[in-house]
């Protein structure tokens, strides 16, 4: 019961944080860190609002005990951009129009990106199955796919 | 009319604020911190039904780090309702003192240092009840022996509507064949991904700051200073970012109310924010329908009248309901020229979850009936579906008698847009079939249940030295883009490019009033409202090109692309930035500012404009198991003169899946007047892996009414899908599904019955 | 809420069985994708929380021709998914996992604890089982294997006992005419099955049923082994009929529970048809073999 040290990186920085154990990440991100690009929407781990990064692994920050992240590396939304510049996938949201209230949208790109990183000649198929965790009420997605499939197709390049 | 002409309407437009959301930097009242701020919870009723006998807060006020426990003692106990009109519909305490009647209802809340403390407290509020008997259908509740859910209001039956032109009984003797059906369509939750959500902040001055996640900051305004018995003025609404609506934020909720009534004690802010099972359970829903359909028609397929009978369940509440029950009603006309038309609709009181407004309006519910209804006519009759639309459809200059007036109407382009397409397909495989469905909607409601002094939308635009422009307008940005559509009509307007242009909107102290997003209104009338105050605000920087540029006053200047020219010279003129300095100092150092408003006149019962759409849906049935598997969807629409190209795209997308959402997997089925279901692993949202291709067919017409001829896009395109699913399904398998969601139980079932019918 | 606990991170798996074996009131947490939910409900609320995560000894797949798959417990469903060896070796492994949940779930859930959560609609228990599969666990007082089908006791129960952890899957090498197929109802792709059916047949050289398994997800306390059906099929040629027989056993011996998704009696039907139909498909694979 008694609090603990986390240290861990995020989007590059080093950050020490005192905590309950059973502290989630989604709450040190948000609540403790102050990255409230990263957003949550239900009890249930269903939405993927809160989608993160660990060591480049897409999670879900809500299912994860922040202290199981110890020495790790976690990107969030926050991280993606570098010096003003954005990522492939955030422009290829702006280019495609892939989000509208925006709400889904961080944890949507935290998919997006560790999907890409990985994926080699992607199937649509297997671009809609990189972000079936991820709920959107708005767009119906399919903006969101020709995003990624643009992307991976190489439409982008890191600036 | 030609698109070609437009700078910046329909081009590839960046929404403004997408940079704000892909980064992260776009804060929703979900993340609102202040210093000091509280963290509040709400207890809600585990009762369907039930008198309030005592609440002891004793145990709550003693935990360490709560600081306050309300109660409906603690309000002024105000009812309230968004028909602020009707005293009658004003039915609801948000903190109710007497009674609950739906589980979920609010009964007190807290406020704690931590949401942990706030949410530990609700345990220790001790509430004494008497349950009273409960009713949950409204076939069940509009009888005579069922309990009273309002004193006084008999067979619980809240609002009636009638609606009724031509002689129905005459045109129905006309008729060579009559078919009468019963249908029953769900409840949908809005599921918003941003659950409702306030931060409440008063001050020592008497003034109340409210960051709320609301489609309508001033409707949340207006309702909360009567509730709490403020000025209007000294509330100041802000939603900056707002997480999805769907026609479920307009209204005010516990997060606003609770939040509000516990700042204004302590004086510090206080943030509300629901769970998702709290959303579900206590934000109200799509209203469910039963629906009694009667159509009369010749055998060459002319329609001759149409009589329908509605019972929904209201729930609790009026709240936006009864504004549903008359558009299902108007809508279940559309898109025909009926020669009787004749709708009774009874919103009837339950003892569960209030009904509201939901994307759609009641229509869907109306089209799911009528389209599939008119296909099964077509097939008993041996008619066309396709031929019957087209005979029967609205057209350009048909008034909707005593209605509507139908200024612009791309339908029939529409239906043989869809209709090449379907043949294009060919034939289907077994089990796979394509269902049709077409239907219009309305560019915003003529109504004024809300007494809104104030025109309906406005704009004030001024422009700073640099040429960059502030337009201040009052409707809301929950994500449809209305804020990047705004900019479009103000950059084409003013002929400056989008990046010039700064949206303020969500903020009522610095925006001017308007009925905010809902109804598919805002293109239309806060478009004009734009267009309008850009267009006061060239006129003054023309005059002055005039005086500079010293030129016959026979000829016309224009501004395209930041240059001020002569339209029939167009290489003669000048920079839009040098024209703009020097006006301000020809104004004495004032800024040019033009306003514009926009309130629809002389233009019916209903909307100024109408959209026309038809929409396919290739869909497969796994004749074993029900399953079914969408192909893809494809829509021809008319929306007018198209302003945001993204935007269009985007509606349109997202109004298929959340209409096939609604058509074969969204429900909210309730025991005892108990939700069944409220969390995202038991409701069931479309994913991407379901969501098919949805492609889409514009169809070139020009609404005179609106701002350079557009009318409404994404809110209507709910309408036709789930009567489209329906109609694929009898295509493919031979089955009429009357019941929504289409489950695969459902449809094993119907299966079952026709092959017992063919024995 | 989740309850506060003491949280207990060993660095092996040695200091892990005795710190386990130490505590009465501890749970056991890996990805806990599973537990997690129900500790935010209060459902479960222990004192101590033994995370073995970061035990680095039990993650591993290991292959070989004779032996056949080994998979340690704290191994992610990603990394089953994304093994090369076990696409080859064992398709039905994959296809299952690639329709676990979502990625994020994948990333960072175990089989282990997968298994230790004993849900019967899990995905991994019926087609491991349908494979023939085994599972090792064990306290700081001993190991003990078992085959996978006699593990899961109850709902959320299982033959492990407290001091207890998975520590490894394995799965037998598979037999040269060897087919299994997987499928479960749902109605979003990525969610647990409302039923769902596991099947495997192996032939012999003449083409007749040497062996076959059915195995019902969600179709009753435990991922439910349909042996009337199996003994149906055994020395048989196969062909249609009998595996439409086969699903009309699997569908009588189910004892699914109805709940809002679907009734009693719409699960015990479509088991029936998913059953034919993956004996069928394991069939075709064994045939082609």
């Amino acid at each position: 019961m008694e609090k603990q040290v986390l240290r861990f990186k995020v989007n590059g920085d080093e950050y020490e944080v005192f905590i309950h154990p059973k502290t989630l990440l989604a709450e040190v991100i948000r609540d403790h860190l102050g990255f409230t690009g990263t957003k949550r929407g239900c009890e249930t781990v269903s939405c993927g609002a809160c989608t993160v990064n660990i060591n480049g692994f897409s999670v879900k920050s809500c299912s994860v005990l922040a202290i199981q992240c110890q020495d790790m590396e976690v990107t969030t939304v926050e991280g993606l951009e570098k010096n003003g510049k954005l990522s492939p996938i955030q422009r290829a949201f702006l280019d495609n129009g892939s989000y509208q209230c925006g709400f889904c949208t961080p944890g949507m790109l935290m998919s997006a990106t560790a999907f890409i990183s990985e994926a080699k000649n992607p199937t649509k198929e297997q671009m809609k199955e990189s972000i079936e965790g991820n709920v959107c009420r708005c767009t119906g997605y399919n903006s969101i796919v020709r995003a990624i499939e643009a992307v991976t197709q190489g439409k982008y390049k890191e600036e | 009319m030609s698109h070609a002409k437009y700078s910046v309407i329909n081009t590839h437009v960046h929404n403004i604020d997408g940079v704000a959301k892909v980064t992260g930097r776009a804060t929703y009242t979900f993340d609102v911190k202040l210093p000091g701020m509280l963290y509040g919870k709400i207890l809600r009723s585990p009762h369907p039904h039930a008198k309030i006998i005592n609440i002891d807060t004793t145990r709550a006020m003693e935990l360490p780090g709560v600081k306050i426990v309300v109660t409906g003692k603690d309000t002024l106990g105000i009812k309230q309702g968004i028909w602020r009109r009707y005293e009658e519909l004003c039915d609801e305490q948000v903190l109710p003192l007497e009674k609950v009647r739906y589980i979920g209802e609010p009964v007190a809340a807290v406020a704690a240092v931590t949401e942990e403390i706030a949410e530990a407290a609700l345990d220790l509020i001790d509430v004494e009840w008497e349950v009273l008997p409960a009713v949950y259908e409204p076939l069940e509740a509009i009888k005579k022996e069922a309990p009273t859910i309002h004193e006084g209001v008999e067979r619980n039956v809240n609002v009636t509507r009638h609606i009724e032109w031509g002689d129905v009984d005459e045109a129905f003797e006309d008729a060579d064949y009559i078919r009468e059906d019963w249908f029953k369509c769900s409840g949908q939750a809005h599921m918003c991904m941003e659950t409702r959500a306030a931060v409440s902040s008063f001050t020592p001055e008497g003034k109340l700051t409210v960051w709320a996640s609301t489609q309508s900051a001033y409707y949340t305004q207006g309702l909360l200073a009567g509730v709490l018995g403020l000025r209007e003025g000294d509330v100041r609404v802000l939603a900056p970012y707002v997480g999805g609506g769907f026609g479920g934020k307009f209204e005010l909720d516990a997060a606003m109310f609770c939040s509000a009534v516990m700042s204004m004690k302590l004086f510090k802010p206080v943030k509300v924010v629901f769970s998702r099972e709290e959303d579900f359970i206590a934000s109200k829903r799509r209203t469910p329908m039963f629906y009694y359909v009667r159509t009369g028609i010749k055998k060459d397929g002319t329609f001759c009248a149409r009589e329908s009978r509605m019972f929904s369940n209201g729930g609790a509440y009026t709240g936006m309901g009864a504004t549903a029950l008359y558009l299902s009603g108007f809508f279940h006309s559309f898109p025909y020229k009926w020669r009787g038309y004749r709708y009774d609709g009874y919103r009837v009181y339950t003892n569960t979850l209030p009904s509201t407004s939901m994307r759609g309006f009641g229509a869907p519910q109306a089209m799911f009936c009528s389209e599939q209804q008119i296909d099964w006519i077509c097939a008993d009759l041996g008619l066309d579906p396709f031929e019957v639309r087209r005979k029967n459809g609205h057209t350009e200059g048909y008034e909707v008698p005593g209605q509507a007036f139908i200024a612009s109407c791309g339908l029939e382009q529409c239906i043989n847009e869809i209709e090449k397409w379907v043949k294009s397909k060919g034939k289907l495989p077994a089990n796979r079939g394509i269902g049709i469905s077409s239907c219009g909607f309305m560019s915003g409601g003529i109504f004024n249940w809300f007494d809104s002094p104030y025109s309906f939308s406005s704009a004030v635009v001024t422009i700073n030295v640099d040429g960059t422009v502030e337009l201040h307008v009052g409707c809301q940005d929950i994500g449809q883009g209305s804020n990047t559509t705004m900019a479009i009509i103000a950059a084409e307007t003013l002929g400056v490019k989008v990046e010039d242009i700064r949206v303020h909107s969500g903020d009522t102290a610095h925006c001017p009033a308007d009925l905010g997003a809902w109804g598919s209104r805002q293109t239309l009338m806060a478009g004009n409202a734009v267009k309008m105050a850009c267009e006061d605000a060239k006129k003054q920087l023309l005059e002055f090109a005039y005086a500079e540029m010293g030129i016959n006053i026979v000829y016309d200047l224009d501004i395209k692309d930041r240059w001020v020219h002569i339209v029939a010279r167009p290489e003669r003129g000048l920079p839009y930035g040098d024209l703009v300095k020097k006006a301000l100092r020809a104004k004495d150092g004032q800024r040019i500012m033009g306003r514009g408003y926009y309130t629809p006149h002389r233009k019916g019962m209903i909307s100024p404009a109408y959209s026309y759409m038809m929409q396919a849906v290739d869909a497969e049935v796994d004749p074993e198991t029900g399953k079914i598997k969408i192909h893809e969807v494809m829509t021809a629409h008319d929306c007018g003169q198209p302003i945001n190209q993204l935007g269009l795209v985007g509606q349109l997308e997202g109004a298929a899946s959340m209409a096939l959402g609604y058509a074969y997997l969204e429900d909210m089925p309730f025991e005892d007047g108990k939700m069944m279901n409220p969390n995202l692993v038991d409701y069931k949202v479309i994913k991407a892996p379901e969501m098919p291709e949805a492609g889409i067919i514009e169809i070139d017409t020009y609404e005179p009414e609106g701002p350079y001829g557009a009318k409404e896009a994404g809110e209507g395109l709910t309408n036709p899908t789930a009567a489209a699913l329906g109609n694929a399904i009898y295509n493919a398998m031979g089955i009429q599904m009357k019941e929504l969601p289409i489950t695969p139980e459902r449809v094993l079932k119907a299966l079952r019955e026709k092959k017992e019918a063919q024995k | 809420m989740i309850n506060d606990f003491h949280y207990l991170k060993p660095a092996s798996l040695k200091e892990a069985l005795a710190m386990y074996a130490q505590y009465d009131d501890c749970k056991v947490i890996c990805g806990g994708q599973s537990l997690l939910i129900v500790m935010r409900q209060g459902m479960v609320a222990p004192e101590y929380l033994l995370d073995i995560k970061h035990v680095k000894e039990l993650s591993y797949i290991k292959f070989d021709d004779k032996d056949g798959l080994r998979i340690g417990a704290t191994t992610t469903h990603r990394e089953i998914e994304k093994s090369d060896v076990i696409a080859k070796k064992y398709p039905v492994l994959v296809a299952m996992e690639e329709k676990l949940a979502s990625i994020q779930t994948r990333n960072w859930g175990t089989i282990g604890g997968n298994l230790a959560h004993a849900d019967p609609a899990g995905d991994p228990g019926p087609v491991l089982i349908a494979l023939n599969a085994e599972i090792k666990f064990g306290s700081s007082s001993g190991e003990k294997t078992v085959p996978l089908d006699e593990f899961f006791v109850d709902y959320f129960e299982t033959k492990m006992e407290h001091g207890d952890l998975v520590l490894e899957v394995h799965v037998p090498a598979p037999e040269p005419k060897f087919g299994c197929a997987y499928q479960k109802f749902n109605l979003l792709d990525s969610d647990m099955g409302i039923v769902a059916a596991a099947a495997s047949v192996t032939l012999n050289a003449d083409g007749t049923c040497k062996d076959a398994r059915v195995v019902l997800g969600n179709a009753g306390p435990v991922p439910l082994r349909v042996t009337k059906a199996e003994d149906l099929l055994k020395g048989k040629k196969l062909d249609d009929a009998l595996f439409a027989e086969a699903g009309q056993i699997a569908s009588e011996e189910a004892q699914p529970v109805a709940d809002i998704h679907a009734s009693e009696e719409h699960r015990r039907h479509v088991l029936g048809v998913l059953t034919k139909r993956m004996l069928k498909k394991a069939f075709e694979q064994a045939q082609k073999a």
